[in-house]
């Protein structure tokens, strides 16, 4: 349980902890919303541009045609005007008329054209009639009707006025600079002056000028009403540059084109005044310097008159169209996008929630609550495969954890049982240092060390027969609970056959010659032993098993020593002040293999301070990590290294040296070891018994 | 633990190679079961390519000599040197089961 609660605790610190950033439903909707932003902002920009230039380009026309009509309006009303003065002086060059015809064509010309306010037909000098320098009846509107003068005197020598001299020398068709009459009226007046001849090819001069006196006022309004936009305007300059309409005040008449640039330092204006005043026509954009608006300029030349109309439009309000286009789509785009937005972030949503119950099913699972519901998922895609997937996945974590829950427990079962049988395996073996307490005659010690719980290992010593002591060491072939049984198997039958081999040797002993102390100190012969034990266990033996025995009975009076080996390594024998030996061996087989084999028994005498080390497999074959090992010549090796001393020395200093030498590397066999050193027989032990 | 055999006259002989120990033994077994299935109850095993066997090996050889003897058959062993040959001295296996230097030798026998 406290596991399980420690899980779920990692597991929803770890959750928190996990993201740092945003859900995949903020940066899916982040995503789509940049670029769709982009997008439209691109959009927004490249449509505005293109909007602008088409409708600039549009304005510009609007303003070329609004100008050019207006000239066509002007120039409508003005070249007829023109013609009056023109086709009275076809007349004079004819020389028909008398001069009360003049006079009365001058007030017919009055009657016809309202605009003419007066008209003078000024003649050469003694042009008209000899003797008379100055001719030029005057025809004009006076307030109390039309009435005529003679112009010309030595006070009035109009032969050098401008509006006689100028179409004279230039035999065209010339209008004034704009004027105000005081006394016609007070209207703005110009005079158009046009010469007439006498004479036909090389013949032909010029015989006089016919005026008319027009009253321009319907110019000035007509170009003072015109409507550019809300804030544009038109003007009107002659042909010296001279305003004749400006919406400034006071500018008409008293500022020519040229003054005002000089002013205002503006060289832009001057150039355009001097391309005005040669008759050009252009657009330009220019500042006004009137209302301070950047805009287009349109001017263009009054044919007839020899003045010049400009047309300004301000650029803003050209533009209005465009910045509303632009503004109106602006809102519509930031509508859009606002809907997108809300859109995707719902459709986000949609998405991930799953996944987000989901995520919280899983931290649910990974803190150990493997029951924890998953969120149904209805829709057919990833989610809902992975909402699948996860389900499977739980079922089989369940299914594993339940498997598993049962192997550990089988398991843990079975190493307690192997715990238990290797408590019972390990108490079986004798334990008690000295083996028979009082007795100093010899020493004994004896260890196991088992590679796993159980094995196959043991050894095995007790009294055995008159003044006998038996001691045995055995090696089980395989390892584990098979080698464990049949090692208990051995060794209680081993000690049972010795126990009655004993008790007959005795019997048998103590019939023939029962005062002979020789007979009665016979000993059990350990091959008749090994023998014996040997068809107890080939009988019967399914499995194959078998066991090496090295068995010996000591007569621990003597030091005599009878011993016989079934299939075993044969033990060191130490020689006090001599180098350890092998004990040679017959080659006698392992028990348990065949029944009905015979053993050889050998004997030898211990010497006080000798010993015998009786060892398994376990000891020679033990490995390091290199795979070297251990062997029978380092075990002679070191037993003749070590300093002489008391069995328990030797067999600790043994275990110690093998166990370095492993070095770390698993332990693959029982390391068995038992050693009896002989002290030499205690005078008073035979006398004891 | 590889085993090749090839028949011989009356011998079926079998050829061990590699280590014989608790892990690899039981295949010697199965190999011995089979040719007595196949009708071979005289077996020669050549153990001149064994490099180690263990306790394991040893009851391996035994339970398969115990079945091909009370087939009526037998096995027997040559080719044996180094530390193969002292584990049969030792334990005894050289006293308990017919064995020979070369395998001519076991293949001349009756």
């Amino acid at each position: 349980m406290s596991g399980s609660n420690g899980g779920n605790n990692g597991g929803s610190n770890g959750g928190t902890a996990i993201r740092a950033g945003r859900g995949i439903a903020f940066r899916l909707s982040a995503l789509v919303l940049t670029a769709v932003g982009v997008i439209f902002v691109a959009m927004s920009v490249a449509t505005y541009h293109l909007a602008r230039e088409a409708l600039l380009k549009n304005a510009e026309q609007n303003a070329r045609t609004q100008a050019q009509a207006l000239v066509q309006r002007i120039e409508a009303r003005l070249a007829p005007i023109s013609r009056v003065p023109l086709a009275l002086g076809y007349e004079l060059s004819d020389g028909l008329l008398d001069d009360a015809g003049i006079l009365r064509r001058q007030r017919q010309m009055l009657l016809d054209n309202p605009e003419i306010f007066g008209t003078a037909a000024a003649f050469e000098p003694f042009g008209r009639h000899p003797g008379q320098e100055y001719f030029a009846p005057y025809t004009f509107r006076a307030p109390l009707g039309i009435t005529h003068t003679q112009l010309g005197s030595a006070a009035y020598r109009y032969h050098a006025m401008d509006w006689y001299q100028i179409p004279r020398e230039l035999k065209e068709i010339v209008w004034s600079e704009p004027y105000y009459d005081e006394g016609g009226g007070n209207t703005l007046m110009s005079t158009c002056s046009v010469p007439f001849y006498k004479g036909q090819g090389e013949e032909r001069r010029v015989a006089g000028v016919v005026t008319a006196d027009v009253s321009l006022d319907w110019l000035k309004r007509l170009v003072a009403s015109v409507n550019v936009l809300d804030t544009g305007y038109a003007w009107l300059i002659t042909r010296n540059g001279t305003y004749v309409t400006h919406p400034a005040q006071g500018v008409a008449f008293n500022e020519s084109i040229f003054s005002r640039a000089e002013e205002h330092n503006d060289p832009e204006l001057r150039r355009i005044g001097q391309d005005m005043i040669r008759g050009g026509s252009k657009l330009v954009e220019s500042t006004s310097l009137h209302t301070g608006k950047p805009g287009f300029l349109v001017y263009a030349p009054l044919p007839s008159i020899g003045w010049s109309l400009g047309v300004f439009s301000p650029r803003d309000e050209l533009l209005a169209d465009v910045n509303r286009l632009a503004l109106v789509s602006a809102g519509l785009g930031g509508g859009g996008f606002l809907i997108i937005a809300l859109l995707t972030a719902a459709i986000a949503r949609g998405i991930t929630g799953p996944l987000r119950r989901l995520r919280g099913a899983a931290r649910e699972v990974a803190g150990g609550h493997l029951d924890a519901a998953l969120p149904e998922v209805t829709s057919r895609d990833e989610v809902h495969d992975l909402a699948m997937a996860f389900g499977n996945m739980q079922r089989s974590l369940k299914e594993h954890i339940r498997d598993l829950t049962a192997a550990t427990a089988t398991r843990e079962r079975i190493q307690s049982e192997l715990r238990i049988a290797s408590e019972i395996q390990l108490g079986i073996l004798p334990k008690t240092f000295p083996p028979l307490p009082g007795h100093t005659e010899f020493d004994l010690y004896a260890s196991l060390t088992p590679a796993r719980e159980v094995g196959g290992d043991f050894y095995d010593f007790f009294p055995c027969g008159h003044d006998g002591f038996c001691f045995l060491i055995g090696d089980v072939s395989g390892k584990g609970v098979p080698a464990a049984f049949y090692m208990a198997v051995s060794r209680t039958l081993l000690k049972a056959v010795a126990e009655s081999v004993a008790g007959a040797g005795r019997r048998r002993g103590a019939d023939p010659n029962g005062a002979a102390g020789a007979q009665r100190r016979s000993l059990p012969d350990p091959g008749r032993i090994l023998a014996r034990a040997n068809n107890g266990l080939a009988e019967d033996n399914e499995s194959c098993m078998f066991v090496t025995v090295f068995c010996a009975v000591l007569d621990y009076t003597t030091g005599e020593v009878h011993y016989a080996s079934a299939g075993h390594n044969p033990p060191v024998l130490l020689r006090a002040g001599a180098a350890p030996e092998y004990l040679p061996t017959h080659g006698d087989p392992v028990a348990g293999a065949m029944p009905g084999v015979e053993f050889t028994t050998d004997s030898l005498v211990l010497n006080p301070g000798d010993a015998l080390v009786l060892y398994t497999d376990g000891v020679t074959e033990a490995m390091n990590p290199a795979l070297e090992l251990y062997g029978e010549e380092r075990l002679t090796a070191r037993l003749a290294a070590f300093e002489a001393g008391d069995a328990r020395t030797i067999c600790e200093d043994l275990a110690k040296d093998v166990h370095a030498f492993a070095d770390g590397a698993e332990q693959s066999d029982d390391i068995t070891m038992l050693v009896l050193r002989y002290n030499g027989g205690a005078p008073d032990s035979a006398d004891k018994t | 633990m590889e085993c090749t055999g090839s028949k011989q006259g009356a011998f079926y002989v079998l050829e061990v190679t590699g280590r014989m120990d608790a892990l690899t033994s039981q295949g010697f077994e199965t190999e011995c079961q089979g040719r007595l299935e196949a009708g071979d109850k005289r077996i020669v095993a050549d153990l001149s390519g064994l490099e180690y066997i263990s306790s394991a090996g040893l009851r391996s050889i035994l339970s398969a000599a115990k079945r091909l003897k009370a087939a009526g058959g037998d096995l027997a062993f040559c080719g044996l040197s180094g530390i193969v040959s002292e584990v049969f001295t030792v334990s005894g296996f050289a006293k308990l089961l017919p064995v020979y230097a070369t395998r001519e030798e076991a293949l001349a026998r009756s």
